[in-house]
């Protein structure tokens, strides 16, 4: 049941996206948006009472799908990754406009 | 023959190498480009496991008639865009060929989970390219778009997985007719809005315009044709063979493609800038060739692909030349341009003209083969298509006539009035103008070489069962 927790996390993070006009908060919900989608892609690889997927001798019964397990370690680094370019562009709008607020912004395409 | 991973493997050693050697790295760059253009020609076809795990287990790669294609198409663009943003390299040569490791392997993918990861390493690295422009809020309203749709891509191929458990393309594809309706409208849905933010659809694409509408000759040709090639391709893979709508929910996404294609091309029609034109145009040809994906017209669509991403390529390349050496693109101010470089004219108006599918081009095959496919479903969804056609005919008509006529519109045009707007550096592109040109002339004469590869390859999409048998037939 934890899986509709985590989704409602990932939406909290996209209340966030529409609701923020700052662009550092902006990147915050980004991750917790991320965050939400990672623990719900645990989530889908739990079994009740199952041990984690290393093999041992002696260590018998169910494990844990280990599948999810890679594929969240993948989505972390893909988006440390965006995170890294998104603060990249925070600090050169910041050196360009002076603001870090989006209504503060000028239009760009108004050349 | 060549061993399909070594067109992912060769580009990423390549850019590993650049950033030890930074003086190779225009050599690395060039040399890597020939190679992939070239060996795209030689593929081996079938199905590569990698690290010798069979497919429902291991990741694979595959190469059908379809991914052929779009692989030789891809490599001759991405080699095509190196020559025309020649002067715009800079210090982006490490991420172009992340770039060209990332499309190869989102197209040869035959695997769900590794396709959201050379999706990722494209957008990422696309991020890098744009901010070059110094448009930083454009990039960044793509990068949260552009995330965003990718999460909601990776939820959606996570719910599947914990349906089916498996994230195989052919082995989910096998067991697709299983599952609840429930959780397949779910996990299509959210597919659905991950894929169209990158191939540009309409709810998603508020990206596009700060993007595509402020490219250099390097950024505007890569993104339009490169990018937007692979996009599609993609979509028309998992949405045409794999993931297949079933009628309920197909006619809501063919009516998201549709209202694309009409929005966009009303929008271009209003456009005063070359580039923001281009833009609405490539948007309005990216709904219309997903629509014709959704209602299985696969000929039609692949055909229109190649058209557009041949013919956008010089436009794009031009617009972008002409706002770099002029330091404005508004459509007014170029009037009678081509006067003055009439090599690159030629390329322009042929590539327009075929875009718009005029008969002696190759558009014309394209355009004739859409209509076909679509009156074979019902009667409304070619009224649409006669109706953004007949839209963007005018608008590129409209534009052909002040490129070439020097003077404003509607007063008698002299050669005393000529623009003051130069176009530098423009031999290459010139060059590339030319011979696409008549490339695309010629192949409206003899179109039958490629139709009949085309033909094959649209064959290959719509035979699931031979591909599902190439995939899994060693279990």
């Amino acid at each position: 049941m934890s899986q509709y927790l985590y989704i409602a996390l990932m939406f909290v993070g996209i209340y966030g996206l529409l609701s923020q006009k700052n662009i550092l908060k902006m990147i915050i919900s980004l991750n917790i948006m991320e965050l939400g989608l990672n623990l719900f892609i645990i989530s889908t690889g739990y079994i009740n009472d199952a041990k984690a997927p290393i093999i041992l001798f002696g260590n018998e019964g169910n494990y844990v799908d280990p599948l999810p397990q890679a594929i969240v370690l993948t989505a972390i680094v893909i988006g440390l990754g965006v995170t890294a370019v998104a603060l990249m562009l925070a600090r050169n709008i910041y050196k360009t406009y002076g603001t870090y607020e989006i209504d503060e912004i000028r239009g760009e395409n108004d050349d | 023959m060549i061993n399909p991973v070594l067109l992912i493997a060769i580009p990423l050693l390549a850019a590993f190498i650049s950033v030890l050697l930074k003086k190779l790295s225009m050599v690395l760059l060039f040399g890597v480009s020939i190679f992939t253009a070239i060996s795209g020609f030689f593929l081996q076809k079938g199905m590569f496991m990698i690290g010798g795990w069979k497919p429902p287990f291991g990741i694979n790669l595959m190469i059908d008639d379809y991914s052929f294609i779009i692989i030789i198409v891809i490599n001759l663009l991405f080699f095509i865009t190196l020559l025309s943003g020649m002067w715009d390299l800079k210090k982006n040569k490490t991420i172009l060929m992340v770039i060209l490791a990332g499309i190869n392997g989102l197209v040869m993918t035959g695997d769900l989970f590794n396709l959201f990861v050379f999706l990722e390493i494209i957008t990422i690295s696309g991020y890098i390219l744009a901010a070059s422009s110094g448009k930083y809020y454009s990039v960044f309203k793509y990068l949260v778009l552009g995330t965003v749709g990718s999460s909601l891509y990776l939820f959606g191929i996570m719910v599947l997985y914990g349906t089916l458990g498996t994230l195989n393309m052919a082995d989910i594809a096998q067991h697709v007719p299983d599952i609840s309706n429930g959780v397949k409208l779910i996990s299509l849905t959210f597919i659905f809005a991950g894929l169209g933010v990158e191939a540009k659809l309409l709810p998603f694409n508020a990206w596009v315009k700060g993007i595509y509408g402020n490219t250099t000759p390097l950024t505007g040709p890569l993104f339009s044709t490169v990018f937007a090639t692979a996009a599609i391709a993609v979509f028309g893979r998992v949405f045409g063979q794999i993931l297949v709508p079933d009628s309920t929910i197909v006619f809501a996404f063919i009516a998201l493609g549709l209202i694309t294609f009409i929005f966009a091309e009303a929008s271009a029609m209003a456009s005063k800038k070359l580039r923001e034109l281009l833009t609405f145009s490539s948007i309005g040809q990216a709904g219309l060739i997903i629509t014709m994906f959704l209602i299985g017209g696969f000929y039609a669509a692949l055909i229109q692909l190649i058209n557009n991403a041949f013919a956008k390529t010089i436009l794009f390349s031009y617009a972008a030349k002409a706002y770099k050496s002029n330091g404005n693109d508004s459509i007014d101010n170029m009037s009678g341009l081509f006067r003055k470089n009439v090599m690159l004219g030629f390329g322009f108006t042929v590539a327009t003209l075929s875009l718009i599918g005029l008969p002696l081009f190759f558009g014309f095959y394209a355009k004739i083969s859409m209509l076909q496919s679509a009156f074979a479903v019902n009667m409304w969804i070619p009224a649409f298509i006669i109706l953004g056609s007949l839209i963007e005919g005018i608008y590129y008509i409209r534009l052909l006539v002040k490129l070439w006529n020097p003077g404003v519109e509607g007063q008698e045009s002299s050669e005393l009035v000529q623009s003051q707007f130069v176009i530098k550096n423009g031999f290459s592109l010139s060059l590339i103008a030319v011979l696409i040109g008549i490339l695309f002339v010629v192949s409206g004469i003899i179109p039958d070489f490629l139709t009949e590869n085309i033909s094959k390859a649209a064959d290959s999409l719509s035979d699931a069962a031979t591909y599902l048998s190439t995939v899994l037939g060693g279990i």
